[in-house]
Order: C-alpha cells, then structure tokens, then sequence
C-alpha cells in the first residue's frame, strides 16, 4: 500500500510577524513495515536557514527561520509512505498485565528502558486515580496485557463521543474524562493517562488515518485531518498501536508521522514569532492511495 | 547560668565564652574597636548597602521588591586546615557531578549498568530531552556550581545540596567582602584572609575561554528586575564585564545567537544563564516561558553558542541523587566520596521507602523533583493521622518523595547591638571549572537564621554573612580593578548597549524631565492660587492648561473655582493613580531607572530611589507646605541632570538619555510658547511672568529687561536665544546634535529636526511685527505672531513622530514579546 500525503497549514496573523522561529513534525518516520520514499517541505515565505535533526525520541523534525515580515505563513508537507502488505501481527498471547507493570523497573534493557520512560507523568497527562478507576474494569487480574488493552480501547470507542466542538488542544485528559467529549488526541491523553496510571508504558502517536468517502460520493480533497492514537509496549511483542477514536488496531489505514509522552511533544507545527499578535490557523490533509 | 548546647556545634565558642583559639586575632581587634565604633561602623555600612541598592526580592513579603539585603558584620571564620578539607570534598564532587552529567545527557551507560536509578531521570521533569546528545562545552556540563554545607555536632561537614544549574550567592559573597572588609579592616589585615579577587579574574577567563572564536561576546541571561537576585545579577555583569541581558534582548536566527542592540544585531558567543533550565528556550522546552530566547536549544545543538552551566544540568539538583554518589564516586573517580551529604532516602527504591515509612518522626519529607513545588513535611511534628496520610502520599507515587535526617545545623555568632548571639548557619560554597582544574572560592555565603530557628533561607528572610578563610601561607591580593602584572590595553569603546537598556534610558531622561517640568509648574500655581485676585488666577488656569491634561479634575460644567484649582494641583502632584501625575512620573522614572541600574552610577542609582519618594505628601501637611515639597523634588531633580552632564561618558548610553530629556524638554517648551503666541490680551499678561518662571528663565529675563514684560522679548529669551539652555532652539539645535551622533541613525529623521532648527533660527524677532496690549495693531493674530505660531505649530507636531521614530529605530526589536504558537 502506497500513499501520497499532502498535509498544509497555513497561520494568518492579525498584524505582520517580523521574525519566527519554527518547529515542524512533519516527515513520516520509517518503521519495520512502513517506509517514508519521499519528503519535502514548502514554506511560504521562504525560510532564510532550515535544519533537519532527529529528536530524542528519534522523529525526524525540521528546524526553520523566517526572517522577512509577513501575515501569513503556509508550511505544506508532501510525503509518500509505502506501508507492506504483511504487518505486524497482534499477538496471540501476552503477559498479564500485572507482570509487566513489575518487571518494568527492573528491566534494564534497551528496550525496557526505552519503554519505561512512558509509565511517568509528562507536562501534558498526570496518571492518577480517576483514571485507574476508569481503566480498572478492562484490567482484572491476571488478565492478559493485549485483552484488557482492546477492552479498553473498545471501552473508550463507546463511552466517548467524537465532538470537535467540546475541546481544544490544551484540554486536560481529566477534563475529557469528566465530559465525556472530544477528538482523536484526547482520546489518546485519556488511553495514555488510563495505562500509565497502571504503571504501563504509553506512548503518543501522531500521524493520519486514511479516510473513505460517502458511498457514490466522491472524495474530498484536504477533508482529511491529522490523526491520533496510542502505543502500548507489550514485553516480548514490542510496541502495539490501538486507535480508541475508531476502536481499531492499526492497519494500513494509519501512517506513523512521530511518537512522544503527549502532543506537546509532537505537535506537527510550532513556533515562536515576534509580531502577529492575534492569529488564526488553518489545516487540511489529503492523503491518497497511489 | 547557661548550660553550653552540646547538641549543635558552636563555631565561635565551644563552651558559648571561649572562643576558638583561630578567632583570636579577629576577636582582638573587634576588641580594640569596641561595641560603640563598631555601631558607628556599621551604621554608615548599612546607610551605603541601602544606597548602593545592594537588594534581594522576597516574592511573598509586600514591600519585598528591592528590600535592602540584611548582612552581618562579623565574619564566619574557617582555619586553614578546615578549609583544605572542604575544599578537597567540593572539587571532588564538582568533578564527579560533571561527569555524571556528562553520562545523564550522553552516553548513559549508569543507567544502563544500574549504577542510578532510570526513574531518577524520567521521573525528573528536569530531565530535559531536547538536549540530549549535544556536544557538552568544553569541560562539560558544569561551569560552576554551589555546594550547600553544614556541620554537625561532631564538627564534621556535610553536604546539604547541590545547585547545579545557575547558582546565586557569588555576587552576595563579594558583596559582603566588600562592605565587611572595609568595616573592619584591622581585623581583615590581622587574620591574614584568602582574597576572592583572583577566583573571579579566573571566572571570567575560564567564561570566554568557553567560546570557539577569537573575540568572544559573553551575555549574563537574567530573568529581569523582577528576580529575586536581579542585583546579584547586575553586579556580577559589571564586575566579569559582561553585558547584562534579559531572554528579550536576545534573539536566535538561523541557529545563531544575537544581541539585539542600538547598533543592530550583534552575535553572542557565551551565555552565562541565571535563567531555570526549562525556562530558557519557549520553543523546545517550557512553551509558556517568556524569559528564555526561542530557538537557543537548536543554536547549541547546532553549536554557535556555549550556555553554561550547560541546559539541563538542572536533573541533578535533586537530593534524590544523593545516595547514589558514595558509589559513583568509586566507580567514576575510583575513590572515596569525601565530603559526605546529609542522610538521604530516595522512595523510589523498596529498601528505602519501607525505611522512611517506618522512621518518619526523624525525617524531613520533601519532594524529590522541587520542580513540582511542596513544602518539606517535618516528620517530627506531625500526628498518627497526619503520618498516615503522608505515609499514603508516598505510596502512592514514592519515586516522587525523598527523606533526609534533620541536621542540627552549627551556629556562628551574630551581631546585635553590641552582643553576640549564636544562629544556625549554612555556608554555600562555589567550584569553578577551568582549563587548570577545578578552583573552588576560597570564602562563599553564609545564611543564617534569623531566630532560634534551624530554617535557614534568604527567601525566609534570613541574615547573610562573610566566610574567611584564614591562611597559613601569603595571600594574593590581585585585585579586578587593578591588574598588576598585564600591561594595560587602552580602550575607548564602550560596550554593547542592548536595545532595551537604551529604551530605558531613554524613558528614564524623559520621566526626569517630565516630572521638572510637572514640578516647576506645579510650584509656579501654588504659590500663587491662594492669592491670586480674579485676573490673575484666569492666568493660571491658563498656564494649567498648557497640560492638556486628559485625567484633570477641574469641573467641565460649571467655571472652575480657586478651590478647584487646589484640589486639581494637588492631585497632579501626588495622585499615583493618575499617569500624568508628578508623583507617577517620578515612580516611572524609578521604574525604568531600575532596570538599567547596572548602567548608571551609583550616586544615580541613589537619587533615582530617592526620588520616587521625594513628591510624597502626607496627611498632617498644609497645601501651603507643598511648594516646600516641591523644593526638596527639585533639588533631587536638578542634582540628577548635573549628574547626567557631569557623571556619565558620552556613550550611546548617554545619548539615549540626553535625547529622551531634550525631547521632552521642547515639548513642554513648545506648549508654553505657543500660549504666548496663540494671542494674549492685556488681561493675560501675568502669563508672561509664570511661563519665564516656570522654565526657569526669570532671572536671565530681568537681568536683560529689568521688569518690563514683552511677548516678544520673552520670545528671544525662551523661543529664539541658544545660549539659554532652557530655551527651544538650544533643545533642537541639542536634538539634532545628539541624533546625528547616535549609530546607523536615519538621514530622513536628522534632515526634519535639521530642517526643524533652521525653521526657528530664521524667525527674526526684531523684523516680525508682535501686538502690544492696547498697541497699534489689534489683537489677535498679527503677521509676525501667526508665522511664529505657524512655526511651533510645525514642531509641535514633528516631536511626537520623530520619537516615534527613535523608538521604531532603537527599541522597537526589543518590545516585540515572543508568541508561541501550535503547541
């Protein structure tokens, strides 16, 4: 499975912005089954330097300046992910849960270190009890880590509902759980705060889904959006995606842009500029079979 | 009789009398001197640490900003021996630490290997990612650091601290050597102490040794005036000779560091940071921070710039470290941890959570990452059910929670009023990372409590004092200020004048003069209000007019009386809630004048404080007292523009500030002369006398005309004459002088003030025709009188916009705060 992402977003200030400096998560990374081809990045106006490096957590993440005024920037990634046919397959057996939370402290392996920095807290989820109460019924004892993961995330699917309007990007997951309410990235706090609250290790994925029109519709060109989910590290099977928006386990449909402890980590364009005051954000994805 | 405290250990006097045989020398002479001229001493001592603005902000007391910093006389003493052993444990823990950091952030083979704890680092929320990875500065992660220590009742000391980011006190220490040295200078001669002069000149090489270029330009990053230590900050600027700047004057482009100064952007190779970790970059870290510069955490990876210490260093400040480096020590140095710290529980290990569970009464629970803010829990006092709850607390997220042993801090004796009283005490000492090794400050702080108490901290309002170390060996006396050895490099050019610092300045000239010009206006009307016969207070309501001001108090629906008048001066005198209000003029001046405090003298500095207080009325005054008031202001006021001509190089510093005065001055200049041109009548000519007073030009006037008023002839005297530095042309001809002198400065904006001067200079009085009261021409508008007004017309509106210029040129780079976006 090929696909052609084209992910634009364009800031409008209200007055004209004399220096920005910006952080853009926009290159797809490259996974066992799942390889970025190609990549590049138009910005209008042009930047005066760009620098690509790898972030601690081993996204790909472009640096840039803009040094001429101006009232609106438009950042428009085009990439190309070549997804295989055999993916990864969720595990027939898993630990129980119990057991991986324990030996996780004391698992001193790449793998296992790499993984337990996702059990603790992050700027934008705090684990506490509310959440453990919630996950508690998906977790009985003994149960197997993969099982009360699918519960949960079926869980989710079903108690939440999809509302664009409830949330904004700085709402807490405590918040989300107490409403009821929000989008594909508070659904993925909520799972990571439930899991980390049971001391396991969860991580933030951000990427795209790919969407299917109405039947006889055609389909919208940038109707897209930028997409959420969560990996979970299950010892023996590596890391497992589940998607709570769509109550699904990734397959195909869902391209890797990066990972981190929560958005704030990953989220696709950042910045800090000098002027603009007030200013409005606008954001289309399309992505495409090839 | 009391009975010597055996459970602390007396640094002065074992048995609480007899002092320790190494005190002998400073006792003698505190002897010699006697309790009365050592009050004497320390009298005029604390007059000058006032004066000098020597300061330290407490945020929770009320009048906390600027509190003067309260230091004791009487220096703790430390005998050669002692120090030779704190100095070995210090150094040694500073190299361990910097290698430990070095692992954190690099390889992190420890905690692969289990010599510390994962948790202790993703735990930690300053632990900082983004700079993993990153080529350290050369020598590593750590710069300098401070070691807080005490000593127990054994006479051993331990560590209580480490402070491994930016830590405070050097600028403290030296400042206390100062004043205490020179209070007692026998006793500083007789005891043969180390000087610190040395560890500084050390400082500064080992900072712009730090750079990879030839000429290195090396900041100091403060948090701004608002900071609890921001005169440290300032201090230590001016004495390493470097230019003080806030994350605002600073800028990243391109990954590469800039100041943002009057001359444009200049690139920075050091940053001495005493900025937190997280809060220096609102790009790649904290994303709420406005202290920091966006984009500074990429220009390090990139590896334009050196931030010392390095960013991050923050991770090991926890106590939780703490036991763990007995066997890092062996393991990295391959020796004994000599200096040992205070006993430590880190929750997050089994053995040690069940230990604290089980001793809480004889621990002090903290959190382990201060970073998430809790007050430390003393176990000690707390009841079955409090520790119950605290117990659960743990429990439920240990890694979070460390314990130390309360130590019985050691006392050092204290002054007050002639007597000694013992105080619990912590010393900070300092390490320095240089290119020969590690050098620790031979002296550091010393916090005392201010009670009876075993809480000691600045912030808790505490005492601080001096540390000597008293040596076996000769002393180097190198001083900064007179280098000995070096032959001298003449130098002429200032250095950087960053943006902000000039558009203080520059507002700092014009609230000087705004407030003379308020206050002379002010003293004209009130002088006379009470007087004043029909004729002559329409006069003044005139000459209050010239204000324009927008917040008067004056009726708009009936004719203003002589009380409203009263009322109204006496608002625009002392009203700090009114902006145009002399009292608030004054305040702003303070204001301003604080933040560039590391720039003006400090007899200026002095008469900046002193100013904002000198309009202040009190309730008990009589309006007839006020002028006296405005007396006192004026004096402060025209001690502060002698200073300015006198006291200051001609730097753009100076510039700035000479322009923003001369500005303001033609404003109010203007004002007045257009009420002499805007058409008088023979009723109005007391104006003429209040306008000459009030630019302060009555006697150059009478001494030229004797007592003869003439529109005209007042005109030469405040419109036309350069040689009267009060009058408009001498502050244009001033404006465009100081304009064409300052850098890269607009030809467009010189050409209008130029044109601006020529306009004035060809106003030939004596050819215009200007009405006389009951003359020839009628009154009203006369050739000659409109032309005048036509002129002043011109400038009146040119002033405002060509400062706006100014502002736009110069500062306005530095006004654009950072907005994050998309995070």
């Amino acid at each position: 499975m090929t696909y052609r992402i084209v992910h634009k977003t364009t800031y409008k200030y209200r007055v004209p912005v004399s220096v920005g400096n910006h952080i853009a998560y926009l290159t797809p990374r490259t996974l066992a089954h799942h390889t970025c081809t190609s990549h590049e990045l138009l910005v209008t106006p042009s930047p005066s330097g760009v620098s690509e490096r790898l972030d601690y957590f081993g996204n790909p993440v472009t640096f840039f300046t803009i040094r001429e005024p101006h009232d609106e920037l438009r950042v428009e990634a085009r990439s190309r992910v070549v997804i295989d046919d055999c993916p990864a397959i969720w595990p027939e057996h898993s630990q129980p849960w119990e057991e991986v939370a324990r030996s996780l402290p004391a698992d001193r392996s790449p793998e296992g270190l790499e993984a337990y920095q996702f059990v603790f807290e992050s700027p934008r989820v705090k684990p506490g009890a509310e959440f453990r109460k919630y996950a508690l019924p998906s977790f009985s004892p003994a149960r197997p880590l993969t099982e009360a993961l699918l519960d949960l995330t079926g869980r989710i699917y079903k108690d939440f509902r999809f509302d664009s309007k409830a949330t904004n990007v700085r709402t807490p997951p405590e918040e989300v759980l107490r409403h009821g309410r929000g989008v594909c990235q508070d659904f993925a706090h909520l799972q990571v705060a439930c899991l980390r609250s049971l001391g396991l290790p969860a991580r933030y994925v951000s990427g795209y889904l790919r969407t299917y029109p109405p039947p006889g519709r055609a389909r919208l060109v940038g109707a897209d959006a930028s997409h959420a989910w969560v990996s979970v590290y299950c010892p023996g099977a590596g890391w497992l995606d589940v998607d709570p928006t769509n109550n699904l386990v990734p397959f195909q449909g869902h391209v890797t842009l990066s990972w981190g402890r929560d958005y704030g980590d990953v989220s696709p364009v950042r910045g800090v500029i000098q002027g603009g005051r007030e200013h409005r954000v606008e954001v289309g994805v399309d992505m495409e079979p090839d | 009789m009391l009975l010597p405290d055996r459970s602390t250990y007396n640094e002065f006097a074992p048995d609480g009398f007899t002092a320790r045989p190494y005190w002998s020398a400073v006792i003698e002479s505190l002897q010699n001197i006697g309790p009365d001229e050592l009050a004497r001493r320390w009298e005029r001592a604390e007059r000058r640490i006032r004066e000098n603005g020597v300061t330290y902000n407490v945020y929770t007391d009320p009048q906390g900003v600027n509190r003067p910093l309260a230091i004791d006389p009487i220096p703790l003493l430390i005998p050669p021996d002692e120090w030779r052993v704190i100095e070995a444990g210090i150094t040694q823990r500073a190299h361990l630490l910097n290698l430990l950091l070095g692992d954190i952030y690099g390889a992190r083979q420890l905690v692969q290997n289990g010599d510390i704890p994962a948790a202790l680092l993703f735990a930690n929320p300053a632990f900082l990612r983004p700079l993993t990875g990153v080529a350290p500065p050369q020598r590593g992660h750590l710069h300098l650091i401070g070691v807080d220590l005490a000593r127990s009742p054994d006479g051993r000391w331990w560590v209580l601290a480490d402070r491994t980011q930016s830590p405070s006190g050097t600028g403290y220490a030296l400042q206390n050597r100062t004043i205490v040295a020179d209070v007692l200078p026998e006793a500083f001669g007789a005891a043969n102490v180390r000087r610190l002069a040395s560890f500084f000149r050390a400082w500064r090489e080992a900072l712009l040794g730090l750079a990879h270029c030839d000429h290195p330009r090396a900041v100091l990053l403060t948090p701004g005036p608002y900071n609890e230590t921001y005169f440290e900050h300032s201090y230590l600027a001016r004495y390493l000779g470097l230019t003080l700047a806030e994350g605002s004057d600073l800028t990243v482009r391109d990954r590469r560091a800039y100041l943002k100064t009057v001359e444009g952007l200049q690139p920075v190779h050091v940053i001495l940071r005493r900025v937190d970790d997280s809060f220096c970059d609102p790009m790649e870290l904290r994303h709420d921070s406005f202290l920091g510069v966006a984009g500074l955490v990429d220009a390090v990876h990139a590896g334009t710039v050196v931030v010392v210490n390095a960013l991050g260093s923050g991770v090991i400040e926890t106590a939780a470290i703490m036991p763990f480096l007995p066997g890092l020590a062996e393991k990295l140095l391959g020796e004994a941890l000599k200096l040992p710290s205070v006993a430590t529980w880190w929750c997050g290990q089994d053995y040690a959570l069940d230990w604290v569970l089980n001793h809480l009464d004889r621990v002090v629970v903290k959190p382990a990452f201060p970073l998430r803010g809790m007050e430390p829990v003393f176990g000690a006092g707390l009841s079955q059910v409090e520790k119950r709850r605290v117990g659960e607390q743990i429990r439920s997220r240990p890694y979070e929670y460390v314990a130390q042993e309360q130590v019985n801090l050691s006392t050092a004796p204290v002054w007050d009023q002639g007597r000694l009283y013992p105080r619990s005490m912590v010393l900070r000492t300092y390490v320095l990372n240089t290119s020969a090794g590690w050098i620790a400050m031979p002296g550091g702080l010393v916090r005392v409590s201010e009670a009876d108490g075993q809480v000691v901290s600045m912030q808790r309002g505490g005492r601080s004092k001096d540390a000597w170390v008293l040596w076996d060996g000769p002393v180097d006396t190198f001083s900064m200020l007179r280098p000995r050895n070096q032959p001298v490099q003449l130098e002429r050019t200032t250095a950087d004048l960053p943006s902000r610092a000039a558009d203080n300045l520059f507002w700092l000239g014009r609230y000087a003069e705004r407030s003379e010009s308020i206050a002379r206006l002010l003293r004209c009307l009130m002088t006379r209000v009470r007087r004043a016969n029909h004729t002559e207070l329409a006069c003044l309501f005139r000459l209050h007019g010239c204000l324009g001001s927008p917040h008067s108090t004056l009726p708009k629906d009936r004719p203003a009386s002589a009380r409203d008048l009263e009322d109204e001066l006496v608002s625009l005198m002392s009203d700090v809630e009114r902006p145009d209000s002399l009292a608030s003029n004054l305040a702003e001046a303070h204001r301003v004048g604080g933040n560039v405090r590391e720039r003006l003298s400090s007899d200026m500095s002095r008469l900046v404080v002193d100013l904002a207080e000198s309009a202040r009325t009190e309730d008990y005054m009589l309006f007839v007292e006020y002028s006296a008031v405005l007396n006192g202001c004026l004096e402060l006021l025209s001690a502060f523009s002698g200073m300015e001509r006198e006291n200051i190089t001609r730097g753009s510093g100076w510039l700035f500030l000479s322009l923003g005065r001369r500005l303001e001055r033609a404003m109010y200049s203007v004002r007045h002369l257009r009420e002499l041109t805007s058409g008088l009548d023979e009723q109005s000519w007391p104006v003429l006398e209040y306008i000459l007073e009030v630019a302060d030009s009555s006697m150059t006037y009478r001494s030229r005309y004797f007592t003869t008023l003439q529109p005209i002839a007042v005109l030469d005297v405040l419109m036309a004459d350069e040689n009267n530095p009060r009058s408009l042309n001498f502050q244009m001809a001033h404006l465009a002088d100081l304009h064409r002198r300052l850098p890269r400065h607009d030809p467009a904006d010189q050409q209008a003030i130029q044109h601006a001067v020529t306009l004035l200079r060809g106003l030939d009085l004596e050819k215009l025709e200007f009405p006389l009261p009951g003359g020839g021409l009628p009154a009203g508008y006369s050739d000659g009188q409109s032309q005048i007004d036509r002129a002043l017309g011109s400038i009146q509106e040119l002033l405002p916009s060509w400062a706006d210029n100014i502002s736009l040129m110069y500062f306005d780079h530095a006004h654009t705060y950072p907005i994050s976006i998309g995070g």
